[in-house]
């Protein structure tokens, strides 16, 4: 068992709350925004661009799902792979702030808030990140807050926090 | 539902239907949006948690959009087929809650229902209300996948604006009077 994945990643232990995550950036392009609703979000303001002028977004606009899992992406690449990540349990208070609109970018920064380890489970801890996706003129695109557990690695020293 | 937001039943359960996920549309997605080894590699996922595929919980709520929205429109076609004028979805701003329940494995049928919990006329938005709506997704085992409180625009039918708003909002669609406004 000395080549588990989990060996090469980091750990409840190794993670300390307030650690801010830079995301990287990933620009939206229209055939992206027209793939991912056709697939996911059909609606007419996320496939034609006179039915998006015509809704309350204004133009052709991402799924505010698409925006959320580019978010998901760039917190993968930037974090989650290089944790011992066990699954997300789930998220809340996600506030779409402002349309992704053909050919923005995305990016911004991931706040690790709140790191307990699991009283039912010893070896999770539950890892809470806050989301603050900003577009390229640096206003306020998505929010939210993702509960997602990692692994303890050494689940019977309670309390190295 | 694509009824118009002064028709809508709080509570009423709407059945959106299943779906079976694959394997292979399982990895695609993980490979686009959560490339974690347990969504992507069949081959590696066993050491997981999970021990073996499951899907990206995004996944299992972007196939839940895609039912809601598919229910949405066969609404509206058949309010059409009764002579009747459909009502009009908008965006959402939000989800207040999502809960992760069950993974979902490769061959495994979810199914999804939809109720409104709550509706109230939007604040911010003057001729549209809020829809707080429930969703749920169960497995072939009846084992809750995931649950969500997501909240949605819808247009009022009955709205009569004040003048005020009427003449701002005509003052909109003059060119100069728009740039003006937006200053």
């Amino acid at each position: 068992m000395t080549d588990k994945i989990s060996d090469s990643l980091k750990h409840y232990e190794d993670l300390e709350p307030g650690l801010v995550i830079q995301l990287g950036i990933t620009r939206v392009t229209k055939q992206m925004i027209i793939e991912f609703a056709t697939e996911f979000d059909p609606f007419p303001f996320h496939l034609d661009e006179q039915a998006a002028k015509k809704s309350l977004l204004g133009g052709l606009a991402a799924s505010g799902w698409q925006t959320a899992g580019l978010s998901l992406r760039l917190l993968v690449d930037a974090f989650l792979s290089k944790v011992d990540s066990r699954g997300g349990l789930g998220f809340s208070d996600l506030k779409w702030k402002r349309p992704v609109m053909v050919n923005d970018s995305i990016t911004g920064t991931v706040t690790l808030t709140d790191l307990r380890q699991s009283e039912s489970h010893p070896e999770w801890a539950i890892m809470t990140l806050e989301f603050d996706i900003r577009n390229q003129r640096d206003e306020p695109v998505m929010t939210m807050s993702l509960a997602n557990l990692v692994g303890v690695a050494n689940p019977k020293n309670k309390s190295a926090a | 539902m694509t009824r118009w937001f002064e028709d809508i039943t709080i509570d009423e359960v709407f059945d959106l239907g299943s779906h079976i996920f694959t394997a292979e549309e399982i990895i695609r997605f993980g490979q686009l949006y959560d490339p974690q080894y347990f969504h992507t590699a069949p081959e590696l996922a066993p050491q997981s948690e999970f021990g073996g595929l499951v899907a990206s919980g995004w996944h299992t709520v972007c196939i839940g959009h895609r039912k809601m929205v598919d229910a949405l429109f066969a609404e509206e076609e058949r309010l059409r087929g009764l002579g009747e004028e459909p009502g009009v979805s908008g965006p959402s701003p939000g989800v207040n809650e999502m809960v992760f329940k069950a993974p979902v494995r490769p061959g495994d049928t979810v199914n999804y229902t939809l109720s409104v919990s709550a509706k109230r006329p939007s604040n911010s938005l003057p001729g549209w209300g809020l829809l707080f709506n429930h969703l749920e997704a169960t497995n072939q085992n009846g084992e809750l996948v995931y649950r969500a409180e997501l909240v949605g625009f819808s247009k009022l039918r009955d709205f009569k604006p004040s003048l005020g708003l009427r003449l701002a909002l005509w003052a909109r669609t003059v060119p100069v009077l728009k740039r003006l406004l937006s200053r």
